[in-house]
């Protein structure tokens, strides 16, 4: 079920909160996490049932495995808890291994060796990467002791709870076990819902109105036009470089919103990140839950910054390789990974040499290295990215016919005018959204201050009621693009 | 401090009344909408597919034909709506006497396909026309979130008010879109010499008033290329075995073509022969007919609207050819 669809908004969410805090008023505390651990997976299951017994059997591995982990005192750390944490975490990247990677590692066993293994054209199921991460942090936690002991329902609903479960943010126990079990937060808070509801509707706009504009643009010039300008191009890459972050804290908004309103604080997985001025600044602003995952699990058990240079920026390359891997499986992706591992190598080199760049500068060109890197991540194939990359830098340069007063003069230098985004249509009406994405970018407040600033009075009700009129407009009702991940 | 400060920013309320207040206000919001969507409804296409001729003769439909009298379908792309006046048909013809033409304005015959699930609405159907030229063969198309089934339930009335009223919002779910349809249905839909003119005959047909100035220049004077897509016949073969298995007579009609370019363009008269051949074989297969009129008609310009579209008059003649043609074949 998608959070901008109408059986969510008008009926499965009303249901689930006011059966949720019902059961809670009559002092049902269990039921009601029973029935949130069954809402949540009748939410899983509304795209396709065949997802579910993964689920659960993961859950029921990891909790089993977590439990025994916390069960050894920091003394008793031996040999066999290792072991444990080995075997937990080799079932989980194992099923990830298998239904995500499985058919990648076969392509290209067969491109290597010249063979014909058959490929296994398993169905991804959903969210895996997301709930897989979160067990992952889990047991590696219980090992560290960091985990209290809760019982399997409550360990259920921290792995099931609906905001989160499909594309995160990516939570760690000892942050959401506190809040479920709270009793305070068994009862109806007017706050809490007067905020959620204001947040849910900022990411409903962001997505149905924003994201989804965008992605028209990104699709016809990333799958269906041939060649592309260099205008073209452009478009194209920076389409899409609105739609995913639209698209993705849209969803992130809604999440948080959603957890609101049953009490529960996720934590903010975006904080402007296109106002970044170097590309650590980026990933401290972007998806920051994963980047949060990929630091205590991957960089710090790597040996984080404390065994000298060479093995800092390995280490962070080595990271960023299997952020980009962990995001699919394909060749485009490990190049996005290298690109961002090698970005945040040169980075650190520069820091570490002392130099200074003007901010205005920095901002340039993070941002564009940006946009340029997820040209690999949009791009179903290398031909694709080639296509958008080859039209940005040596696409023929046309410009728009308005200018042909202004530019005139540059004709003998060979530059063209006339209709250059025939790709698109209407040029003033798309330049007109380009516009709006970078103030919204670079000058408004994100959701998470809009969320500070929040005070229960007309002007917040009118913005959570413009917002909410995106539901007139939801026959665009595409999934979000985290869902594949 | 000004006015706009003063009610929107100072004025504080409490959480629940803000609540109270949000919720009447997002309640009355929906009943507006609700309101405007049945408004919308009873007067305006409803955009159930992602055709603006199909939303409309399905509003005809509901509105004008006792589906269980229709005894004869014309279906195709704009050559079945605008090239068969269904009138004119009903009038020659002895067996044709309730005809109703289904025709989509660009369907390919992959499309037609699809449509033709909808005669499930028409009980006593005999014969369907599919009425064709080899430029609606190149592209093999199916129409977005198409539910045949719930729609010939739609057209039969036999929706219960919580599916119909679902389908209503499904359809609404862009509001803004039936604004924007509502605001063009007049001049865009509504003038006759427009090629998406949707002004519907007693039949559903469309004759087309262009003449002079309103002929479109490059759609009178080129040609289109030959290319003619597997996959079509494919779906003409199939379309046609299903009618023969339901009882219904199936009847492929090429339209004509004008003379002028036939005579200059060799590719022209290529696609016309390998069209002809490629479906008198299906048709003999499947116990169907082949009706060229082009090759009967031999049409000159004057009927003509552009090089394959006949104007009013082109679409009373080949509707008395058609109609001529099933007595002769159902004598």
């Amino acid at each position: 079920m998608l959070f901008n669809s109408y059986e969510f908004i008008f009926l499965f969410l009303p249901f689930t909160f006011f059966i949720y805090f019902y059961l809670n008023k009559k002092h049902l505390t269990e039921v009601s996490k029973v029935f949130l651990v069954f809402a949540s997976l009748f939410f899983y299951s509304w795209w396709n049932i065949a997802y579910l017994p993964l689920i659960l059997v993961s859950m029921l591995v990891n909790y089993t495995i977590g439990k025994e982990l916390s069960f050894h005192t920091k003394k008793q750390r031996t040999y066999s808890a290792k072991k444990l944490l080995t075997a937990g975490i080799v079932f989980n990247l194992g099923l990830l291994g298998y239904f995500k990677y499985a058919d990648f590692f076969i392509q290209n066993l067969n491109r290597a060796f010249h063979s014909e293994v058959a490929l296994w054209n398993l169905a991804l199921p959903l969210a895996i990467s997301f709930y897989t991460f979160q067990q992952i942090a889990y047991l590696v936690d219980s090992y560290r002791q960091e985990t209290k002991e809760y019982d399997f329902l409550n360990y259920a609903v921290f792995v099931t709870f609906f905001p989160q479960l499909i594309a995160g943010p990516i939570v760690h126990h000892a942050e959401m076990m506190p809040q479920f079990t709270k009793l305070k937060n068994k009862v109806k808070n007017y706050y809490n819902i007067t905020l959620g509801l204001f947040i849910f509707s900022m990411g409903l706009f962001k997505k149905v109105i924003i994201a989804d504009t965008f992605a028209i643009w990104a699709t016809q010039g990333f799958d269906i036009a041939k060649t592309l300008n260099m205008l073209e191009a452009w478009t194209t890459s920076l389409a899409y470089t609105f739609q995913l972050y639209f698209d993705f804290s849209g969803y992130t908004d809604m999440a948080i919103g959603i957890a609101l309103l049953f009490n529960i604080k996720i934590p903010k997985n975006f904080f402007s990140p296109y106002k970044a001025t170097s590309i650590q600044d980026f990933w401290r602003r972007w998806h920051i839950t994963l980047s949060r995952f990929l630091k205590d699990y991957i960089y710090i058990p790597l040996g984080g910054n404390r065994k000298g240079d060479v093995r800092t920026y390995m280490n962070l390359f080595t990271t960023f390789l299997l952020g980009g891997i962990w995001h699919g499986a394909g060749w485009t992706f490990v190049l996005w990974g290298i690109l961002h591992g090698f970005a945040l190598v040169t980075h650190r080199m520069w820091q570490k040499l002392g130099f200074k760049m003007n901010t205005l500068l920095a901002w340039f060109i993070t941002f564009n290295f940006i946009n340029i890197a997820w040209v690999f991540f949009r791009a179903l194939n290398f031909e694709s990215a080639m296509k958008v990359l080859k039209g940005m830098f040596m696409g023929p340069l046309v410009f728009p016919s308005v200018l042909t007063n202004d530019v005139i003069s540059l004709r003998e230098w060979g530059l063209t005018l006339g209709n250059w985004s025939k790709l698109y249509g209407d040029e003033s009406m798309m330049g007109l959204w380009f516009l709006a994405a970078f103030i919204v970018i670079l000058l408004l407040p994100n959701s998470m201050q809009w969320k500070k600033k929040f005070k229960p009075n007309y002007f917040y009700m009118t913005l959570t009621i413009l917002f909410f009129m995106s539901i007139f407009m939801l026959y665009r009702k595409s999934e979000f693009i985290y869902f594949n991940f | 401090m000004n006015l706009f400060t003063l009610i929107f920013k100072r004025i504080r309320l409490t959480y629940k009344q803000y609540l109270t207040i949000l919720f009447s206000l997002l309640g009355m919001i929906v009943i507006i909408a609700i309101s405007y969507v049945m408004y919308f409804s009873k007067h305006y296409p409803l955009p159930i597919t992602n055709y603006i001729s199909l939303d409309a003769k399905i509003k005809f439909i509901r509105e004008n034909i006792n589906v269980d009298e229709v005894d004869t379908l014309i279906v195709g792309s704009s050559l079945g709506l605008n090239n068969i006046q269904g009138v004119y048909l009903e009038k020659v013809s002895s067996q044709a006497n309730h005809v109703l033409n289904l025709s989509v304005y660009g369907s390919a015959a992959t499309e037609i396909e699809g449509l033709l699930e909808l005669s499930d609405a028409f009980p006593n159907l005999k014969r369907i026309i599919y009425s064709a030229q080899y430029s609606d063969f190149p592209h093999e198309w199916y129409y977005d979130n198409y539910n045949p089934k719930l729609l010939v339930k739609y057209i039969r009335d036999e929706l219960n008010p919580l599916e119909h009223f679902l389908l209503m919002f499904r359809a609404c779910n862009n509001l803004f879109f039936c604004f924007k349809r509502q605001s063009e249905w007049q001049t865009n839909h509504m003038m006759k010499n427009k090629f998406t003119y949707l002004g519907f005959d007693s039949t559903g047909s469309v004759p087309l008033h262009i003449y002079g100035d309103d002929i479109i220049g490059h759609r009178w004077r080129g040609a289109q290329p030959n290319i003619q897509n597997p996959k079509s016949f494919e779906a003409v073969d199939r379309m046609s075995k299903r009618a023969y298995e339901k009882g219904i007579k199936f009847y492929l009609v090429q339209g004509p073509y004008r003379g002028p370019l036939v005579k200059k363009h060799q590719f022209v008269r290529e696609a016309l022969s390998h069209f002809e051949r490629l479906n008198s074989k299906i048709m003999k297969k499947n116990n169907g007919a082949f009706l060229s009129l082009h090759k009967l008609l031999h049409l000159e310009d004057k009927y003509f609207a552009d090089r394959t579209h006949l104007n009013d008059k082109g679409s009373i003649l080949t509707a008395e050819a058609i109609g001529k043609f099933i007595d002769e074949k159902e004598k």
